[in-house]
C-alpha cells in the first residue's frame, strides 16, 4: 500500500512541479499570462484536449489503441452540426444523437478488433479513414456555420476565468475516475490490459471487456467533438484532425502504460495542463507554432523513458 | 553459424509463399477488374498522358510502402516514414538550391540523411524495449517539428530544373502509346533488390527470422536488437528515396508533401500485398501490386470525376477487407508452419 502511494506520488509530482515551474516562468516573463482572459483561453483549449486524452485513455488501459479517435470526432462533429443546420434538430435532441453516433463508431471497431483478432491499429487505421472518407464525402470540406445561438452562446460565455465548457470534462473526469477506480466493469477493464490471459482465467469475458473499452473511446471522441463544435461556433470538416498526437501525449505523459492495464485520470489530466501551457507560452511567447509539435514529441519521449525508470525502479518492469 | 542456418531452415517459406501468392493472384484479378471499368466508363483512363501520371505516382507509392514493409517484416511499424520522406524532401532543396550542391551530392546528403533518422528510431526502440509505434509517433513529430522550425515551411522552388524535368521524363517501351515514367523504373530495381535481400540473402533471412519469433532468433544465434536497428535504417532509406522521386516529381521541394498524408499508402501496400503484420513474412511484389491497386482506384476516382472526397472511404473499406482476408492467411500459414514442425 505504502509503495503504491508513493507510485502514485511519483506520477503526477513531476508533472505538478513542471506545471508550477512553467506557470511561474509564464507569470514572469508574459505579464499577461495571470490576465482573466487569458487564463479563459487557456481553460478553452483544455476543454476539448482532456476529453480527446480521455478517449485514447480508455483503449491504452484495456490494452489497444484507437488511430480514429480524430475522424470519429470530426465525423461526429459534422453530423451533430448538420443535424442543427440542414434538420433544425433542437441541442438537447441532436447531442444524445451525435453520442450516439461516436458510441456506434466505437462499437464498430471494437466488434471488428474482437471478432478478426487483428491489430487494432490497423483496424482503426482502416475505419479512421473511412470515417474521414464519409465526413469528406458528405461536406465536401464545407463547414456548417449555422449553428444555434444557445450553443455559442454556450461555447463562449464564462463566469470569471471559467469557461461554461468546463462543466462537461470536469463531470467526464470525475465520471472516469469513479469507473476505473470503484465500478466492475471498469477494473475489469483494467485488469484485462493489465494480463489478458489471468483475466480470462477468472472469468473477464475478453470480447465484452474490448467492446466496451472502444465504445466508451468512440463516446469519449464524440463528446470531445460537441464541445469542439461549441467551441469554435461551427461544425468544421476538419475537426479532429489533428488529435492523433495529443490523444496519444496526454495519457502518455499521464502515466498510461502503453501495455495496458495502467491509466491515470489526474495523470492525463495534468498532461492536458502542461500542454495547454506550452501552447499557450508559445503563443505569448510569439514563438514559430511548429515548436509545440516538436517539444510534444520530445515529451512522450521523455514520458516513456520515465514510465520505464519508474517500472524497472518499483520492479513491475 | 550452423545453429543460424538450421533455424533459418525452419522458416515457413524458404521456397514459395503460397499465402502471399494466393494473395497476389487476387490482387491482380481486382486490379484487372477495376482497369477495366476505369477505362470502359472513361477511355481517357488509357490515354497516354494518364498512364504515364499514374506510373509516376505509382513509383511514389511503392517506395512508401516498401518503407512500412521492411519494418513490419520485423513485426514492428514506423510511423515516422512520413516524417522522414518529408525532411530529406527539404534537405535535399537546401542542399541544391540554398548551398548549391550538384544534384547527386544533395541527393546522397538527403539519403544519408534518411538512414540516419531511421538509424534514431530503431536505436532508440532497442534501447528502451518500447514499442516501435510510441517511439515512432514521438520521433515523427520531432523530425516533422524540426523540420518546420528550420524551414519555416517555406517550399524551395528554385532548384535546378534537371530534376524537375528527370521527373518528367518519358520512356516510351515498344511503342509512344505506352510511355514509363523513369521513376517507376526506380521504383521496381529497388523492389529487385529487396525481393534478392529477402529471399536470397542471410541478413534478409535473418531479418524474417526475427519478425517471426525473436526469442527463438536470438536463440539460434540471430543478433534481434542489431536486425532491427538496420531494418529502420533501411526504411528510413526508402523513406528518403520516396522523398527523392517526390522531388523530382513536383520540381520543388515542398515542405507539406508528406507527414501523415504518407501514413495510409505506407500501410496500404503492404497489408493489401499479404504482409503479415505480426512479422515474419513479407511480400515484395504484393507490396507493389497493392500500391498499384491504390493508385489504380485514386487515379479512377479522379478521371471519373467522382473527386477526392469519397476516396478515403474507399481506401478505408478496401483496407478493412483485405485485414480480414489477412486474418485467414495468417490462420492459413500458422497451420502450414505446424504442418511442417510436425513432418
Amino acid at each position: 500500500m505504502n509503495q503504491l502511494r508513493r507510485l502514485v506520488l511519483v506520477e503526477w509530482s513531476g508533472l505538478a512541479v513542471a506545471i508550477v515551474i512553467g506557470a511561474a516562468i509564464l507569470s514572469m516573463l508574459a505579464p499577461n499570462f495571470l490576465t482573466e482572459f487569458n487564463i479563459y483561453v487557456m481553460l478553452r483549449s483544455f476543454c476539448v484536449a482532456l476529453l480527446v486524452g480521455f478517449a485514447q485513455m480508455v483503449t491504452l488501459g484495456v490494452g489497444q489503441m484507437n488511430i480514429a479517435v480524430g475522424a470519429l470526432g470530426g465525423l461526429v462533429a459534422i453530423a451533430f452540426g448538420g443535424m442543427m443546420e440542414v434538420y433544425g434538430l433542437p441541442i438537447l435532441a441532436a447531442v444524445p444523437v451525435a453520442l450516439l453516433i461516436g458510441a456506434a463508431g466505437g462499437l464498430i471497431n471494437g466488434l471488428l478488433t474482437v471478432r478478426t483478432g487483428i491489430n487494432g491499429f490497423i483496424i482503426t487505421l482502416a475505419t479512421a479513414s473511412a470515417f474521414t472518407g464519409i465526413n469528406l464525402g458528405i461536406t465536401e470540406s464545407i463547414p456548417f456555420y449555422k449553428m444555434p445561438p444557445a450553443l455559442v452562446a454556450f461555447g463562449e460565455q464564462r463566469i470569471g476565468a471559467f469557461p461554461y465548457l468546463l462543466i462537461a470534462p470536469v463531470i467526464v473526469a470525475a465520471l472516469l475516475g469513479l469507473f476505473f477506480a470503484r465500478t466492475v466493469p471498469g477494473r475489469q477493464l483494467l485488469a484485462y490490459g493489465g494480463n489478458a490471459q489471468a483475466a480470462e482465467l477468472s472469468g473477464i469475458p475478453r470480447e465484452r471487456t474490448i467492446v466496451m473499452a472502444h465504445v466508451l473511446s468512440g463516446l469519449l471522441a464524440a463528446a470531445a467533438a460537441i464541445l469542439a463544435v461549441a467551441q469554435l461556433g461551427s461544425a468544421q470538416p476538419s475537426i479532429g484532425s489533428d488529435w492523433l498526437l495529443l490523444s496519444f501525449a496526454a495519457p502518455i505523459i499521464g502515466g498510461a502504460a502503453l501495455t495496458g492495464g495502467h491509466v491515470s485520470v489526474l495523470g492525463t489530466l495534468f498532461a492536458v495542463i502542461l500542454i495547454a501551457l506550452i501552447e499557450n507560452g508559445m503563443v505569448l511567447a510569439k514563438v514559430d507554432p511548429y515548436w509545440v509539435q516538436f517539444l510534444l514529441g520530445a515529451l512522450i519521449l521523455a514520458a516513456v523513458w520515465l514510465n520505464r525508470w519508474r517500472a524497472v525502479r518499483t520492479g513491475t518492469a | 553459424m550452423t545453429t543460424t542456418d538450421d533455424a533459418l531452415d525452419a522458416m515457413p517459406k524458404r521456397g514459395i509463399n503460397f499465402a502471399a501468392m494466393s494473395s497476389a493472384l487476387s490482387l491482380v484479378v481486382i486490379i484487372v477488374v477495376f482497369w477495366a471499368f476505369f477505362s470502359w466508363r472513361q477511355p481517357g483512363f488509357l490515354s497516354s498522358f494518364n498512364l504515364l501520371t499514374l506510373g509516376r505516382a505509382l513509383a511514389i507509392d511503392i517506395v512508401i510502402g516498401f518503407a512500412q514493409m521492411v519494418v513490419l517484416a520485423t513485426g514492428g511499424m514506423n510511423l515516422a516514414v512520413g516524417a522522414i520522406g518529408v525532411c530529406t524532401v527539404m534537405t535535399s532543396g537546401y542542399l541544391m538550391q540554398t548551398l548549391g550542391l550538384p544534384i547527386p551530392v544533395a541527393i546522397l546528403g538527403a539519403l544519408a540523411l534518411g538512414a540516419a533518422l531511421g538509424w534514431l528510431n530503431g536505436f532508440a526502440i532497442v534501447r528502451t524495449g518500447v514499442n516501435s509505434f510510441v517511439i515512432t509517433l514521438a520521433s515523427a513529430n520531432l523530425f516533422s517539428g524540426a523540420m518546420l522550425i528550420l524551414t519555416k515551411a517555406v517550399p524551395l522552388n528554385g532548384l535546378p530544373p534537371e530534376i524537375g524535368a528527370f521527373g518528367k521524363m518519358r520512356i516510351n517501351l515498344f511503342t509512344p502509346a505506352l510511355p514509363v515514367s523513369p521513376l517507376l523504373i526506380i521504383a521496381i530495381v529497388i523492389g529487385i533488390v529487396l525481393f534478392i535481400l529477402y529471399r536470397y540473402s542471410v541478413l534478409g533471412r535473418r531479418i524474417l527470422a526475427a519478425g517471426a519469433n525473436p526469442r527463438a532468433a536470438a536463440m539460434s544465434g540471430v543478433p534481434v536488437d542489431r536486425v532491427i536497428v538496420i531494418s529502420h535504417v533501411l526504411s528510413g532509406l526508402l523513406a528518403a528515396a520516396a522523398g527523392m522521386m517526390l522531388v523530382a516529381r513536383l520540381g520543388a521541394a515542398m515542405p507539406s508533401v508528406a507527414g501523415e498524408d504518407w501514413l495510409l499508402p505506407s500501410f496500404l501496400g503492404p497489408v493489401l500485398g499479404g504482409t503479415l503484420l505480426s512479422g515474419g513474412a513479407i511480400s515484395v511484389v504484393g507490396t507493389m501490386l497493392g500500391a498499384l491497386l491504390v493508385t489504380t482506384i485514386r487515379s479512377g476516382l479522379l478521371v471519373l470525376q467522382i473527386g477526392n472526397f469519397w476516396l478515403q472511404l474507399f481506401l478505408g473499406l478496401i483496407l478493412l477487407v483485405a485485414v480480414l482476408a489477412d486474418r485467414y492467411r495468417g490462420i492459413f500459414a500458422e497451420r502450414r508452419r505446424l504442418r511442417r514442425a510436425a513432418a
